[in-house]
């Protein structure tokens, strides 16, 4: 099914994998008892919509169609955080900007480096 | 859940301790991604490094400073009126930051809106989420629900009380559609029990919710609180009328 914002509302695997619950921030946050509201790659994450908007890589206003259309639908049960980044990597995926066998490789080296420090 | 806010924190409070002690795929997948765009040269690590940078320097303590200014300076408030994004450099506020032409999401273009005794502004962004983030920082989430976004044009009244806002049917109520080409902000009444006030006294209690148009300045009350529950007394006759759509047309 393809949206008006042209972002495709089909699931995507490595993403859906991602979808667990109990590792969101309002739940992570009080199990931990932390009070920030936000977690920590939020900014980064916000920074990061500014940047693609800037380049032209992916403009605001479509990755906010595409985030409303994907919030009613694929993550509709998603918290908003993690459901905006989920968004937006699904945007990113949905235009090829990156490919899923690179950013699941990708994530794989990352938690490697985090775990390692 | 009640969320709530103090003008001044950088709208949101951050705290550097305690953090979760634990690696989420959602944290490395934000990594992983943001790695990949940039080796991609989607952006740069210095572009991102300066949004980011920009984005934890942003908060509704500049929109509280410039009301409290605006209610105590006439002529600043003359000034606000007639050239706001200039004025907002007055308050130490350049819209040009953090690129010298602002950010892709904050077009250059601010109007004020100043409320009277009968007339109530109150703004949204039916289209996405435009709103002034050089003075109020990042938007709350309920302003980007498409619940607030839809519902506030039709029925202002019934949007205004479940925020505990009910205003009497003598104050016409205006809803101020923000877009990609002009940003609004809600200049409130001077409450009454302020007369002798200094401005930092003032903008203590102006919220960034008074900003937005869904609470008003009183004394006392330095925070926003939002009840997640409907209201239980809806404003007399308004539930889904004519009236209520009326007012909310532009």
């Amino acid at each position: 099914m393809r949206a008006t914002s042209d972002v495709e509302l089909g699931r995507i695997a490595l993403l859906e994998d991602l979808r667990n619950a109990e590792k969101t921030w309002e739940v992570l946050a009080p199990r931990y008892g932390v009070t920030n509201p936000n977690p920590p790659w939020k900014t980064s994450l916000t920074a990061m919509c500014e940047c693609l908007s800037a380049s032209g890589a992916l403009p605001a206003l479509d990755r906010r169609r595409a985030e409303d259309e994907l919030a009613d639908s694929v993550y509709r049960e998603v918290p908003p955080p993690e459901r905006q980044l989920l968004a937006l990597v699904h945007v990113m995926l949905s235009r090829g900007l990156v490919s899923e066998t690179d950013l699941a490789s990708r994530m794989r080296a990352v938690r490697s480096r985090l775990e390692s420090a | 859940m009640n969320h709530t806010h103090k003008p001044g924190d950088g709208g949101a409070e951050r705290h550097a301790a305690p953090m979760v002690e634990e690696i989420t795929d959602f944290e490395v997948l934000e990594i992983a991604v943001r790695e990949l765009a940039i080796e991609h040269g989607l952006f740069t690590a210095e572009d991102h490094r300066r949004f980011t940078e920009w984005t934890e320097s942003i908060g509704p303590a500049a929109g509280s400073r410039l009301v409290a200014k605006a209610w105590t300076d006439p002529a600043f408030k003359a000034r606000v009126m007639e050239d706001a994004v200039q004025a907002c450099k007055e308050i130490g506020i350049d819209w040009a930051e953090p690129t010298g032409f602002g950010t892709p999401s904050d077009y250059m273009n601010l109007r004020v809106l100043e409320d009277t005794p009968t007339l109530h502004h109150v703004i949204v962004c039916t289209l996405c989420s435009c709103y002034p983030r050089p003075l109020l920082g990042m938007s709350p989430e309920w302003y980007r629900t498409t619940n607030y976004r839809r519902r506030l044009v039709r029925w202002p009244r019934q949007v205004l009380a479940e925020f505990g806002l009910i205003l009497p049917p003598e104050v016409e109520v205006r809803v101020e559609d923000s877009n990609q080409k002009c940003r609004f902000m809600v200049l409130p009444v001077r409450p009454e029990g302020t007369e002798n006030w200094t401005e930092q006294q003032l903008d203590q209690i102006v919220t960034r919710d008074c900003m937005i148009g869904v609470a008003l300045p009183r004394p006392g009350k330095t925070a926003d609180v939002h009840p997640v529950q409907k209201a239980r007394r809806p404003v007399q006759g308004s539930e889904h009328s004519g009236e209520a759509a009326h007012e909310g047309d532009k």
